[in-house]
């Protein structure tokens, strides 16, 4: 099974300390299948199941453990493993995008850390899991991207740790800012079901217990309702306000490293903890997600747009900072983009009215789509006839929701960034660098072409991959392609005029009051300005 | 099959801005691909609808409405759908970047810069290889930033790879 050292590496196991672990696993699960057959009489089967998975899994853990093998040379990082299937990974050192680290509590426990290293693809990216302390904080320096390649000596701790600037800790501040929010109920419900079938085989039954205390049959059914929902929000909060803490406990973020290898790094967690790095070559941008119930408190969650890393899927890997009042998060924004620059903040285009139009005809014709086809079912006796106008009601909500939609549109340039900002439950407003530009698509519905709109989307090889300016009018999409990639444009886009007489035209540009009237959360003036 | 030089459409215009259609024609045959192309799916969708439609009928009363819908629409798919692409589709590589037009009533412009490039494909599906058509790829880091024009004669479709293949290797850029 063993292959010959190549490259003058030889390959190495895995920490022997996941030995140790496994050993513990081993353990726990044996006195736990043993309580299952002495604590009653007749076995307890969710007790004996939990502790055969758990025994199982550790021996396979120990069994991977045995069979994986890893090297780092000065070109590439390999890891061998499997076994009865083999796998090889490898990963060029210049095509790693991320090394993060994490430790689960029993790791920490042992001073064990697991190495994350990601390619941006599942086919090059793997968890080294786990390696000691020392080793894990080593590598994670050494494999960094942008860093001087030279192969991972043995022994030899590293000189002297790189420097660091610290940019935001977590603050008591915050945590009510992100431990209230319309779903906390479920934080209870989820649970609570668990423990119900998990107490049952002990001869609870919760549900019963819970209506027998409540008084359930005394009262109406929306009065239950009511009294389980003015229970279950406080426990809720308090166990949201938990999994907050205990995941993002002593966060900070900082800026590490000398230039030019600079990168961010993020460190939280109470029992698990996980480290992650963004490095600033690799980052293209930086985007505020605004929930849409929380404008009136100008709450926003703040994520960077970084090449190679997916921001949705790996969420927990591009959002950078805890949700946060917008003043706040601008502030630490200019110092989170290495240029010092505030794209966020700079004034946007208005879309056309004729966008507002279209929202609005989108949230009444859904419903009426809708209405048609429950009519046609209704007449040919598939379902009752009385069905069909309840789609229509849909129209109260629909209408509000693409006023909000239309308010939320808005794109334009600053500096060496272009932005956008659109969404309805959650506004993002995203500053994407020009540079990251790796292509534009412009798209125009027959309804676009006689309102003279076009949707300008760009294509980027970070974040989301693309992101649009929706339902602009035509002139605006043309000057923001031509405006963000010059040289680009100049192919495919005359412009009649010298450019630097661009400022002329008198635009409506909207301008974001700070002290905001509470209620819709944005304010805004409609000021006559130039822009140059 | 040789093209008679079409009539140019009109650039976008707005304002002192107007962004120029791609130079570039599909082959015509191109209108035939897409016809032959709806032609199957319509008897494979119709046909098994219709069929249990026939057979089954406590279906009826759910399959009724769609198949009115459906229908039309597939009419509408055959008869006019295929044509007016033709219109509309255009293309075309500069020095700096592939430009492609497409969409029926709604049309969609893409440009994608040559240094972007990550990989250059071309595919002949079973109609396309007896039509002597291929559909050419042109992938970027972002799915979405990718261009893919469909219907083109084989022998264009092999000289636009070739050169682009050219320019892509002769131009520094990581893609990304």
């Amino acid at each position: 099974m063993r292959e010959p050292a190549d490259a003058g590496q030889p390959w190495r196991r895995l920490s022997v300390r996941v030995v140790h672990l496994d050993v513990i696993r081993v353990v726990i699960s044996l006195a736990t299948g043993y309580a299952g057959t002495v604590v009653r009489d007749d076995p307890v089967w969710p007790l004996i199941a939990g502790a055969g998975f758990g025994l199982v899994g550790a021996l396979l853990d120990l069994n991977r453990w045995r069979t994986t093998r890893y090297r780092i040379t000065a070109e590439r990082v390999e890891m061998r493993s499997g076994w009865l299937a083999r796998k090889h990974k490898t990963v060029a050192r210049d095509r790693i995008r991320s090394v993060d680290s994490s430790a689960r509590l029993l790791q920490r426990l042992l001073g064990l850390r697991s190495v994350h290293i990601g390619s941006g693809e599942s086919g090059s990216s793997f968890a080294l899991d786990a390696l000691d302390h020392q080793h894990a904080t080593r590598l994670e320096r050494e494999l960094m991207p942008g860093r001087a390649t030279e192969p991972t000596a043995d022994a030899a701790p590293s000189p002297e740790p790189d420097p660091e600037t610290v940019i935001a800790r977590l603050r008591a501040g915050w945590v009510p800012w992100n431990i209230v929010t319309v779903w906390s109920v479920f934080a209870v419900a989820g649970p609570l079901i668990g423990l119900h079938f998990a107490l049952r085989p002990f001869g609870v039954d919760l549900i019963d217990l819970g209506g027998r205390l409540l008084n359930w049959e005394s009262r109406a059914v929306v009065w239950n309702v009511i009294l389980v929902l003015l229970i279950a929000y406080p426990l809720g909060i308090a166990a949201t306000a938990g999994a907050f803490l205990l995941e993002n406990w002593k966060f900070q973020l900082v800026r590490k490293g000398t230039p030019p290898d600079t990168a961010l790094v993020t460190r939280r967690g109470l029992l698990n903890t996980r480290t992650v790095q963004h490095a600033d070559e690799r980052l293209r941008g930086i985007a505020f997600e605004e929930p849409l119930v929380w404008r009136w408190l100008r709450l926003t969650g703040t994520k960077v747009i970084s090449t190679g890393l997916r921001q949705s899927g790996e969420s927990t890997t591009s959002g950078i900072l805890p949700r946060i009042r917008l003043a706040e998060a601008r502030e630490l924004a200019a110092r989170i983009l290495p240029d010092g620059s505030r794209p966020l903040e700079s004034p946007l285009h208005r879309h056309p009215r004729g966008a507002l139009v279209r929202r609005l005809g989108w949230a009444v014709y859904y419903p009426l789509i809708l209405s048609g086809a429950l009519l046609l079912f209704g007449l040919s006796d598939a379902i009752p006839d009385r069905v069909w106008p309840l789609p229509l009601t849909l129209v109260l909500l629909t209408v509000p929701v693409a006023v909000v939609a239309y308010r939320s549109l808005g794109h334009g340039l600053a500096g060496d960034y272009l932005v956008v900002r659109g969404g309805v439950p959650k506004r993002r407003t995203v500053a994407l660098q020009r540079r990251a530009v790796i292509g534009w698509t412009l798209e125009q519905s027959i309804f676009q072409r006689w309102g003279g709109r076009m949707s300008a989307g760009v294509a980027t090889a970070a974040g989301d991959r693309y992101y649009t300016a929706p339902d602009a009018s035509v002139e605006q999409a043309l000057a923001l392609i031509s405006e963000a990639t010059p040289e680009l444009a100049r192919g495919f886009i005359d412009d009649q005029q010298p450019a630097h007489l661009l400022g002329d035209g008198v635009v409506e540009i909207e301008v974001e009051v700070e002290d905001a009237v509470a209620g819709a959360g944005v304010s805004r003036l409609d000021g006559s300005k130039t822009i140059d | 099959m040789a093209e008679l030089s079409p009539p140019r459409p009109p650039p976008v215009q707005a304002g002192r801005l107007s962004l120029r259609p791609p130079s570039r024609r599909l082959s015509r045959r191109f209108i035939l691909w897409r016809t032959l192309q709806t032609l199957c799916w319509a008897i494979g969708v119709l046909g098994t609808l219709g069929a249990v439609y026939g057979l089954v009928e406590a279906t009826r009363p759910w399959l009724g409405p769609v198949l009115l819908v459906a229908g039309p629409l597939y009419a509408v798919h055959l008869a006019a759908i295929p044509t007016l692409r033709y219109l509309v589709h255009r293309w075309e590589t500069t020095d700096d970047a592939v430009y492609a037009l497409s969409g029926g009533l709604t049309r969609k412009w893409q440009i994608v810069p040559i240094s972007r490039i990550q990989s250059i494909d071309t595919s002949i599906g079973p109609i396309q290889r007896y039509l002597r058509l291929a559909t050419v790829t042109v992938t970027t880091a972002s799915a979405e930033g990718s261009i893919t024009i469909e219907g083109l004669d084989v022998r264009e479709a092999e000289e636009a790879t070739d050169r682009l293949r050219e320019l892509a290797a002769a131009t520094r850029g990581d893609a990304t």
